[in-house]
Order: structure tokens, then sequence, then C-alpha cells
């Protein structure tokens, strides 16, 4: 017998059984259907969001502390239309405090129909300043105040949202601009260090980036992982050293009526650059001007970007090669009876007066600066083989390896080119129709100044990763000539500084060096009367702590480099040996005596 | 035959009804202990939770805080800002002619910036966080009840909170 209420309690059972049998049908069935995939990420959405995490960027020191390139904040400003409840004030805050931005503008973004499932987010402006930020804050807070007092829903700043993020800032402006780079941060995730040491050290300054899931669960909240930031560099950029070469060369253009120019300073014995300043100056906080600054071919850092004609600080190197060789010694003679020397009886060669010195020694071919001399010595006495091995010594032809980004190269012309010709064995053996860099010239005479090796040149003295501070240790490149011949050279153009009564000499310190004076090529040959002035010299010359290397592009006030780089060389040193503690000659023979 | 007399018990209906009622109640007692020790767990799990959240808001605002002051700090102190206060003190450019040299002894001007501690070879392998904090409740329970405890709780070399 069946109970009481059978069929109505079995209609119940198959009804529960048939729903929950469709309800799993349809659960599967949403699985397997062309929504699941959007099903599924909405629900992603809800569980929490996916967010990468950027290390802040490193900083940049010079070698005594000092920042160079720091992070501070910015801010970006925005409308979040779900909060948005009077447009026209946020649009009238909006427009009276941040730069470029109008009413009519805002007012539309902030009153864009609101959709019920949409967050609407629009951005107004980036990077915006702490000041501004806090000007909004004061704002907010008296319209708080406002609406408490009417009792009513407006004015109010609601839906105006900032939110802070880093920016990069150089204290120091246009300091040694040249040397550091800049960062384009506006380019945001995407952004990249470029040029000087922001450019060469983009990616360990950068760090490495993390993605982390932010879940909106607090059950299953974690602490982030730790981020170590970039790296930071310390430079071997000295800042008052530094500041001193951009205004002496400020002053140098200004005086000269030059159209640029280059002034490094370098430690001989290990390669660091301890000062690097360069036409046009730049100030990297303003790093989207830099097509203003930089029209046409003028490049960030001459000092390493561009490759010129020296002239005669070149002989420098040609005379090293005819010391060190032995086909030649500070005793060899020259008689320059003519004032030419005739290339394969074709070409004629000058001296800068195009007179004739009559007998001279090696000291008075470098005194006088005399092309034909260190033409005949190229030519005559090291032939075109022995010349050009140690001009790849030197390691002219090929990148120095600096530690700064877009390093200019030109390689030389060597004898089994097809279009090398006994001329251009000539020109070269006085700094014409070969071009270097700057560096390249200071790499090359730090080898003469350091007993004959030739150091690395670079920038950065150590790099601080993850709490620990890694030295670089200073390279040797190459050692192109001997010590013996490296001191009789200083020796020799010492004397011969102090024979002309060069205006590069620096009183109490003994000094050796080379001036230059470079012919500009133009499409019909050496036709300009501009010039490149430039002046090589270091010391002290018995233990040569710095050299330093001045480049004065097309002066106008004279074209030779004895009367435009010299004197400017001069007023380097004597500022260089304060900032450097450089006691004068006779202290230091004092005290070594003592 | 002899009648044997044994007495019968059974339990009075109320009592069986009480009984039962006791049983429900203890497992709703159970129930509801371990429904609220996983509520406040949970509640503790997700203020914690908040916490780390809130935590991780202050370590990113501290951050951006110290960014600030540093170039802040390093404005402050740039060259130029520098050579002014100086010139306003009265200060001026050292010509080398008037400069005096001193020997100093031990003072070494090239002594190169350390910023931070120089670079270790050797990585270290002492733990950093306590066993107590990695083991779980079975291998404690192996560890302390079933094996003899060690006398030395700690593992060599490891470090104290």
């Amino acid at each position: 017998m069946k109970p009481p209420f059978y069929q109505r309690y079995l209609i119940i059972v198959i009804a529960c059984a048939v729903f929950g049998l469709a309800t799993v049908i349809q659960m599967v069935r949403i699985n397997y259907t062309s929504y699941a995939q959007e099903l599924i990420a909405k629900s992603e959405e809800y569980q929490g969001v996916s967010k990468t995490i950027y290390p802040p960027r490193g900083n940049i020191y010079d070698r005594k502390g000092n920042i160079l390139a720091a992070n501070q904040i910015g801010y970006e400003v925005g409308i979040d239309l779900k909060y948005v409840t009077d447009p026209d004030s946020i649009a009238f805050a909006a427009a009276s405090l941040l730069d470029g931005l109008d009413y009519t503008y805002i007012f539309g973004l902030a009153s864009t129909e609101k959709q019920a499932d949409e967050n609407r987010y629009f951005v107004l402006s980036s990077y915006v300043s702490k000041d501004k930020i806090e000007e909004l804050i004061e704002l907010k807070n008296s319209y708080v105040e406002r609406r408490k007092e009417q009792k009513s829903l407006k004015p109010s700043l609601s839906g105006l949202v900032w939110v802070p993020m880093q920016q990069r800032t150089y204290p120091e402006d246009t300091l040694a601009a040249n040397v550091v780079g800049f960062y384009d941060y506006f380019s945001r995730e995407n952004a990249q260090g470029a040029y000087g040491v922001e450019g060469a050290y983009n990616r360990l300054l950068t760090g490495k980036p993390i993605k982390v899931f932010l879940p909106n669960d607090p059950n299953l909240v974690e602490a982030l992982p730790t981020i170590d930031p970039g790296a930071s560099l310390i430079l071997s950029i000295d800042r008052e050293i530094q500041k001193m070469l951009e205004q002496t060369l400020q002053d140098a253009i200004d005086w000269s009526g030059a159209e640029g120019g280059t002034i490094i300073v370098a430690d001989p014995k290990t390669g660091e650059i301890l000062g690097m300043a360069s036409t046009p100056f730049f100030n990297p906080n303003e790093y989207w001007k830099y097509g203003e600054t930089f029209t046409g071919i003028i490049p960030y850092n001459r000092a390493i970007g561009t490759a010129y004609e020296p002239g005669s600080v070149f002989k420098v190197i040609t005379m090293a090669a005819a010391l060190d060789s032995g086909v030649a010694d500070l005793n060899t003679t020259y008689n320059d009876t003519s004032g030419v020397y005739w290339v394969e009886n074709s070409w004629p060669i000058y001296n800068w007066n195009y007179g004739a010195w009559g007998l001279q020694d090696m000291t008075g071919c470098m005194r006088h600066s005399l092309n034909v001399c260190l033409v005949y010595i190229a030519i005559d006495l090291l032939g075109e083989e022995l010349f050009y091995d140690y001009l790849q010594a030197f390691g002219f032809g090929r990148s120095t390896g600096i530690d700064l980004a877009n390093e200019a190269n030109y390689p030389l012309r060597l004898p089994d080119s097809n279009q090398w010709m006994v001329m251009d064995l000539a020109a070269n053996s006085f700094g014409q129709g070969i071009a270097v860099t700057p560096i390249q010239m200071v790499t090359a005479v730090s080898a003469i100044a350091n007993d004959g090796l030739m150091m690395t040149p670079h920038v950065v003295r150590a790099v601080i990763d993850k709490g620990q501070q890694y030295n670089v240790s200073p390279q040797v490149i190459n050692s192109p000539i001997s010590a013996q011949t490296a001191r009789d050279l200083t020796e020799m153009l010492s004397v011969s500084l102090e024979e002309e009564s060069s205006t590069a000499l620096v009183d109490g310190y003994r000094v050796a060096g080379k001036t230059g004076t470079g012919q500009i090529p133009t499409e019909l040959g050496y036709t300009s009367s501009l010039t490149n002035a430039s002046f090589v010299g270091w010391g002290p010359t018995d233990d040569p702590q710095f050299v330093v290397y001045v480049w004065i592009e097309k002066p106008t006030i004279s074209q030779w480099g004895s009367e435009v780089a010299s004197p400017i060389f001069k007023d380097v040193v004597e500022q260089l040996v304060v900032l450097m503690r450089i006691p004068p000659d006779h202290v230091r023979n004092q005290q070594a005596n003592e | 035959m002899k009648n044997r007399l044994l007495q019968a018990y059974k339990q009075a209906p109320w009592r069986i009804q009480i009984q039962w009622i006791g049983l429900f109640l203890l497992g709703l007692v159970l129930v509801a202990s371990i429904t609220g020790l996983y509520l406040s767990i949970s509640a503790q799990a997700a203020a914690a939770g908040r916490s780390i959240q809130s935590l991780e808001y202050q370590i990113s605002d501290i951050n951006n805080e110290i960014a600030e002051l540093t170039s802040d700090l390093a404005k402050t102190k740039s060259i130029e800002v520098m050579l002014s206060k100086a010139e306003a003190m009265g200060f001026k450019p050292l010509n080398p002619h008037d400069a005096i040299f001193l020997e100093v002894p031990g003072y070494n001007p090239r002594a190169s910036l350390e910023l931070a501690p120089p670079r270790v070879n050797t990585i270290s392998e002492t733990p950093m966080i306590l066993s107590a904090y990695k083991t779980s409740l079975w291998q404690w329970l192996i560890k302390n009840i079933w094996q003899s405890p060690s006398s030395d709780h700690l593992v060599e070399g490891e470090l104290l909170p």
C-alpha cells in the first residue's frame, strides 16, 4: 500500500532531479560554449589584478657620491568616471592647475556617459609635480568644507584621481649631461636609457621587473616578493672638475668664436675619465627638447661621437712610433732646407708657415711642429708597415671600448686598401687624412703618460647591485711603446713646450704636450680657412696624474692651436691641480727628499 | 520445571529522548565550535591579508618619499647651489699660487668611495628562517613524541629572531 501523498512526493522528487540534472548539464554546457573564455576572464577580473612591478631605476653618482641622476615622484592625473558627480568642478580645477589642458576638453571627458558594466578611466596628464597635486588636495578639501556648509553634493572633485609614479631627475641639470645621458620616462613601460651611461648601462640600471597577481580575496593576499632596485653606478667623473671644464669650455667658445668644442681630463694610470665637457650643453630634465639642441649631425657627446682630422697633435703618435721602433732617437736630425717635402716627386708637403727651418733634432721637429720632418720620419724612416702597425697598436681604427653609448669610430685606410696612397702616409704622419675621436686621442696619449701602458677609458668606477659594491678594475688594452720611449717622449714634449715658451706652460708644474691645428676638408679639398684647434698635454711629467685634451672646433679668433687651445689647456690645468690637490713640483720634490 | 524470573531493563522513553537530544546538541555544539573556529581563523587571515596590503601600500609610499627626499637633497646640494652659497658666505675659488700644502699622515685623498659594502665572494648558507616555522605539525609530532626529543632545538648556525 502506497503511503499517502505518494504521488505528490514523487512529482517533487522528479522535479528536483530534473532541475538538478538541468543545472549540471547547463554547467557543463557553459564550459564548452564560446562564452566560456569570456566568463573565465570575467571571473578572473573579480579574483584580482595582475600587475608588473618595475623596480626603481638605479641612481648615478659622481666619484665623491654626489647624485647625478635619481628618481623623484611625479603623478598621473586622470578621471575615473565611476565616481564623477560634478564634471564642471573637475574641469575647472584641472584646467586651472594642469598645463596644456582646457576646460571644454576636460568637461567633455568628465561628462562621458557612464556604462554600468565598464570602468572608464581617462588620463589627463602624466608626471604632474607634487606641488600641483598639493594644490589639488587643498582644493578638494575646500570643496568638502563647502559641501558641508551648503549641505549639497556640489562642488566635488570626486572622480578626479592621481597616482604616484617614479620619474627620472637630474639634480645637476646640464652638468655632465653628455656623460650621463637621459632616460625617456614618458615612454612608461617602454622607457629606455639613451646616450651616455644611461644608454650603455640601461639594463643594469633598470633592474628586473616582476609580474605579480594581487588577489581581491584577503585570505589569498601574500607579501609581495622583494624587488631589488636597479643597480646604481658610481662614475669616475668628479663633479667639481666637470663643472670647471664646462665653465672653461663655455668661456673658451665665447672667447674664440668657435662652433663647439670638447675638453677631456683622464687619469692615465687607470683610464678613468675625471671630466668630459662637450658642447652643446643639454638639460636631460627636458630630454624631449633633444631635437632642438642637437640639430643636424651634432652628436650628443663630441668627445666620443665625432671623428675629425686632429692635425699636429697626432705628431706625438708618429714620434712615439719612430722612437720606439728605434728608427730615430732624440739626437736624430733632419735638415729642412726648403720647407717642402715632395711625396713621390708629385705632391708637395709644406710646413705650417711654408718656411724652411734648417737642421733640427727630433725635439726641434716637435717644438716647431714641422710637417716635412714628420713626413720624412713616416716615409723614409718608418715605412708604411711599421707606421700603421703602431697606429693600430695605439688603437686607431677601432673603438676604445669606453662604457658610453654611441661611440663613433672611423676606420683606418691601410696600405692593403685599394684606395690607399703614399700621400695618405704622408698626411697621416701629421694628423691629416685620418679621422679620430677625442677619446681615441686621449686613450693613445695616455700610454705615453703611463710608461707605455694604454688603459681602457671608462667612466663607471663601481656598480652597486643587491646591496654590494663591485669596483671596476682598470684594464690594460695594450702596451704600444716601451716605458723608456714614453719617458723620452714626455721629456721631449716638455722641453719643446718650455723652449717655445708655450702659452700652455703652467707655473709650478712641469707639463708635456703638443698643439694641433687640423685643416678641415671640404668637397673641394682643404680649402676652408677654418680649422680644428687642439692641444693634448699631461703632467706633472715626473708622475703624470692627468691627461688633458682640448679640441675647439672652427675658432674664428685665430686658426692656430697654439693661440686658441694652448691657453685653454693652461687654464684647465691651473684649476685642475687645485681640485685634484696636486702640490707644485717643488713641494712634491721637497716631500720626496724628506 | 522451575520458572526462572529475569529482571528486564528498559530505558525510560524520556531518557532515550534526552540522550538523542543530548547527542544532537553535542553535534551541534561541535559543528558550531568548528564553524566558529573556522570563522575566527578566516577573519584573522583576512585581517592579516588586509594588513599586508596596507603595509605594502605603506612601503610603496615610504619608498616614494625616500626617492623624493633623495632627489630634493641632491638638488639642495647641487654644485650650482653650493657654489652660490659659498660665494654668499664670502668664499672664492682657490688660486693654485695661494694654496698651502701640508703633509697629513694617514690622509688618503684618493680613497675610493664606498656607498655599499664590498662584494663578498662566499655565500652564507646560514638559514634565515627558524626550522619551527617550516615544520609541519606531523613532522613536529614525529620529532618530539615518537623520537627522543633533541636537547638542542636549534640547528647549528640558525639565527635567533
